[in-house]
């Protein structure tokens, strides 16, 4: 084993996700079940193997208390696993995943996150994730606070309308070669500046899509990772930080958690190649941007990002997987993907990944 | 100054509503249901017998589809079962005790649950019960009660289970498939 | 080597059927401080906040942690919400201890809990439908069919519903604490879920509970004793399959398997002092007892006839008074892990076991499908 690499350190070593669609037709466990199988074998281990698994998902977004349950169907869960579960995307999955391996006793986890948005309406559904004493009796919905941000960000003239525009352009252009993306084509930016305002100064593009999906990813540790891959998906660093819930308690301009959680996985501003952002909302990828520091150069949504494809619980874990799959194509060599839960940015996890 | 209890909470109402899709899996269950038939799938590695069918075997976790399709029996075991008193909440309508059944149907490995039991006295329900299905008439049936998640059980077709009158079951038959 | 993990801090609620008077941040609050006082640190020195609850659906809010993060403490801090049905309060202390022993964190906040008068609970567990079966309604075939091959005497579950209100009255913050409580007051309870009546049957609490986890150095340096973190295990099977158990699953055997393995524990009956185990159904102690290996098979219920589970008893469940007295569902295994460390802790008050130096936590939930469990001592080894 190269020096460099020890038996705590983690990657990835396989992974797979379903292209994203507007409505499946199959059941949330429908849709796992080749995925995670997908997973397993691209990652070349026997489902015995597996030491634990983890997975993330939204009992409220699936439309029942409980609903979480029925995925472990998709998981092989009989014998008996160790197993666990976290009610968000599964990019936080995969974080207590890696906690897990650290322990040492285990060489493998499998790590999933799945959604069905096009079960409801999210711009009636995730105001109930709001403050209920002050926020969800005033019917927010995402997109309007989202619009306040867009609005904030404007107003700090760090950004314009068409700089909005343009993320988008680049994100269905960039999806264009990614199969699993839901929204891919060459949009005129002016085109796109023509439309109506949905929640000013937001456009209806501006808002990632209502999509269904399920993505899988396998970690493996040290000595059992270079086994398994040619070239794995090193995780560097990955640490996770939140801010307070209410709107008007923090600057919706910067992410500050984002940029906290950054530093504290251990991203010293240096070069990237490739930055995933889970950005469900235009602006948002602008704020994250210029929180990180990303520096130039760096290839942002190379996916087309969440704008493409919005699987929520499981975009997140999605941006941790485009980063490793160019890492492990080795078309990149240093990586950083971001995931983020909640509205408005509040609670933000990143994750540095690299070739060795 | 003190602040009455009533001032100090507020009533928040939410209604959401949610689409379900049922998959092509239990479009073809309830196309069976519909012509009073209880078709299952059976996995092609495990050769067990799901009912209702879920598209895959969560044993193998390999996918089940239409080649797998098995046809069982309306006629079965109670195997497990509980009376439960209804207690009240928003949107209750049971108000008096019903039985909450599960039966293995001839022929199939698993066990519908939450099944009711007709024509018995509660104190006479019992496990190795030789039970058969009374249908809704046709005209009655309707897909309305079936998820994709399996709430509702098959209600909508299926009014409840009554006794055969047949001798009670063998446990062999059923104690390894009884929940 | 793993890092040791020590409880150093614990902190309740006083559970009860309506806390309204406090908010949801409150609530937390209430537990939070108890325990920060307990181990003598504020929220500034905790790194990490790991928080669990039951569906979301019971209060009412989607992932509520997110509006309760300035209540928890957690802004500039990494928040973890675990979601694992019933067993949700075990799994969230073993996630919390986690961070502990990979050395990610040295000092984490575990925090669960329930505020589920501001729903419905019966109304949740229904998925909003008519004709709810509620928890004991999935559990009760099963209890029979554990009553009928044991043959256990019906006595048994009503003894188990005394043994914990009696307890609970021990138990300064717990919901139900019923002195007058008898077997005929039990028996004459009305039936809800055949062969399970309302006396034999969990309360609906609202409340919370709070521990603080940290490393070896934070556990002996503590201002009262630590718990030590000997042991923790998950684990999950399917709810329903051709074959299965639920009556004594699989995954329970082996979670308690490997607890054992873990802590160097061969005979559990003997090496275990205490046991606080998730029984929010009567008959769920001797099923648990059998289902973890304490008792052999059918012997379970003669643990709990013959007095052994008391208090006094040579093998006490529930000192606290476990979850017949108090559910606050998505706090109540939370609170097993709390009282087991209590327990070993020499901090249990009135419902201290003597000389207990060895505690057994356990946490279910689903269809008896998820499993979180543990062994704390007073002294690591």
């Amino acid at each position: 084993m190269p020096a460099d690499i020890g038996p705590t350190d983690i990657a990835v070593v396989g992974f797979a996700q379903m292209p994203a669609v507007r409505r499946s037709i199959e059941t949330e466990v429908q849709m796992l079940v080749p995925v995670i199988t997908e997973a397993i074998t691209m990652a070349g281990i026997d489902r015995r193997e597996i030491g634990f698994t983890c997975s993330g998902s939204c009992d409220y977004l699936t439309g029942g208390p409980f609903a979480f349950v029925q995925n472990l169907e998709a998981a092989g869960a009989w014998p008996p696993i160790a197993e666990s579960h976290v009610e968000m995307d599964g990019a936080w999955a995969l974080y207590e995943a890696w906690v897990r391996l650290l322990h040492g006793d285990i060489d493998t986890a499998l790590v999933f996150g799945s959604g069905k948005s096009s079960a409801s309406e999210p711009l009636d559904l995730w105001p109930q994730q709001l403050d209920p004493y002050h926020l969800a009796p005033l019917g927010v919905d995402p997109a309007s606070l989202a619009g306040l941000q867009a609005q904030a960000v404007l107003d700090t003239g760090r950004a314009t309308e068409r700089d909005l525009a343009e993320v988008v352009a680049r994100s269905r252009r960039n999806a264009l070669a990614n199969p699993h993306a839901q929204l891919r084509g060459e949009v005129d930016v002016d085109a796109l500046l023509a439309e109506p305002y949905v929640r000013q100064p937001l456009r209806r593009h501006d808002l990632g899509p209502i999509s269904d999906g399920a993505a899988a990813l396998v970690l493996a540790r040290g000595e059992r990772a270079r086994q398994l891959c040619e070239r794995p998906a090193w995780i560097r660093g990955i640490d996770h930080r939140t801010e307070p819930h209410l709107p008007g308690l923090r600057d919706l301009t910067t992410s500050a958690s984002t940029a906290l959680a950054a530093r504290k996985a251990g991203y010293d501003g240096g070069p990237l190649d490739v930055a995933e952002l889970h950005a469900p909302f235009s602006v948002q990828e602008v704020v994250l941007a210029q929180s990180l520091g990303l520096p130039e150069g760096t290839d942002v949504n190379p996916s087309g990002g969440a704008l493409a494809a919005n699987i929520v619980m499981a975009a997140g874990l999605i941006r941790i997987i485009e980063a490793s799959a160019r890492i492990m194509d080795g078309s990149a060599s240093r990586a950083l993907a971001h995931a983020t839960n909640g509205q408005l940015l509040q609670h933000n996890l990143v994750c540095l990944l690299e070739g060795s | 100054m003190s602040v009455a209890k009533e001032d100090l909470v507020m009533t928040h109402l939410v209604s959401l509503t949610y689409r379900d899709t049922l998959p092509p899996t239990l479009n073809r269950f309830v196309d069976g249901l519909f012509d009073g038939r209880i078709v299952g799938h059976r996995c092609p590695s495990c050769r067990r017998v799901y009912v209702p069918p879920r598209g895959y075997c969560p044993l193998c976790v390999v996918t089940t589809g239409p080649d797998d399709e098995v046809e069982v029996s309306d006629r079965g075991i109670l195997t497990g079962f509980t009376v439960i008193t209804p207690v009240a909440y928003y949107g209750q309508q049971a108000t008096d005790p019903f039985v909450h059944a599960s039966a293995r149907l001839d022929g199939a490995d698993t066990t519908l649950v939450g099944v009711d039991i007709t024509g018995v006295p509660h104190d006479q329900l019992h496990m190795g019960l030789r039970v058969r299905a009374v249908w809704k008439p046709e005209e009655e049936r309707t897909a309305e009660g079936i998820t994709s998640r399996g709430w509702g059980g098959v209600t909508t077709f299926i009014d409840s289970f009554e006794a055969t009158g047949e001798p009670d079951a063998d446990p062999k038959d059923y104690q390894e498939h009884m929940f | 080597m793993a890092e040791r993990c020590a409880v150093v801090g614990v902190g309740q609620t006083h559970f009860a059927k309506r806390r309204d008077d406090v908010s949801m941040p409150g609530l937390l609050r209430e537990a939070i401080d108890r325990a920060l006082e307990d181990a003598e640190l504020a929220l500034a020195d905790i790194d990490a906040v790991v928080i669990g609850k039951a569906p979301d659906a019971f209060e009412g809010i989607i992932q509520p942690e997110l509006f309760l993060a300035d209540a928890l403490g957690a802004t500039g801090k990494p928040l973890l919400r675990v979601h694992t049905a019933g067993s949700v309060g075990g799994s969230t202390f073993i996630v919390g201890a986690h961070l502990v022993q990979s050395r990610i964190h040295r000092r984490v906040l575990a925090v669960a809990w329930e505020k589920q008068s501001e729903g419905n609970a019966q109304w949740g567990l229904a998925g909003g439908r008519s004709s709810g079966i509620g928890a004991g309604g999935a559990f009760a075939p099963w209890i029979r069919a554990y009553i009928e091959r044991s043959g256990a005497p019906e006595h048994v579950g009503w003894m188990v519903a005394v043994k914990d209100r009696k307890n609970a009255c021990k138990n300064p913050y717990a919901h139900i604490r019923r002195d007058d409580i008898t077997l005929e007051t039990v028996r004459e309870s009305p039936m809800l879920w055949d062969p399970l009546r309302f006396l034999e049957s969990c309360p609906s609490s609202d409340g919370a509970c709070a521990v603080v986890l940290t490393d070896e150095a934070g556990g002996r340096a503590a201002p009262r004793p630590a718990a030590w973190v000997e042991a923790t295990s998950v684990r999950s099977e399917l709810g329903q399959f051709p074959g299965r158990n639920p009556v004594r699953p699989q995954a329970g055997v082996e979670c308690s398997a490997d607890v054992y393995r873990l802590a160097g524990i061969t005979d559990p009956r003997a090496q275990i002092d205490v046991a606080e185990l998730y029984v929010p159904f009567s008959w769920y102690e001797p099923m648990w007892l059998e289902g973890h290996d304490i008792a052999g098979p059918g012997e379970g219920w003669k643990m709990v006839d013959s007095g052994e589970t008391e208090l006094g008893g040579a093998f006490p469940v529930n000192p606290s008074g476990g979850v017949l007295s108090t559910n606050a569902i998505g706090a109540s295994g939370l609170v097993r892990f709390a009282e087991a460390a209590l327990q070993v802790r020499g901090l249990a008050g009135e419902h201290q076991v003597d000389g207990a130096r060895t505690a057994l936590a356990q946490a279910y939930g689903g269809a008896a499908q998820y499993f979180a469990l543990g062994i704390l001592r007073s002294e690591p080894t």
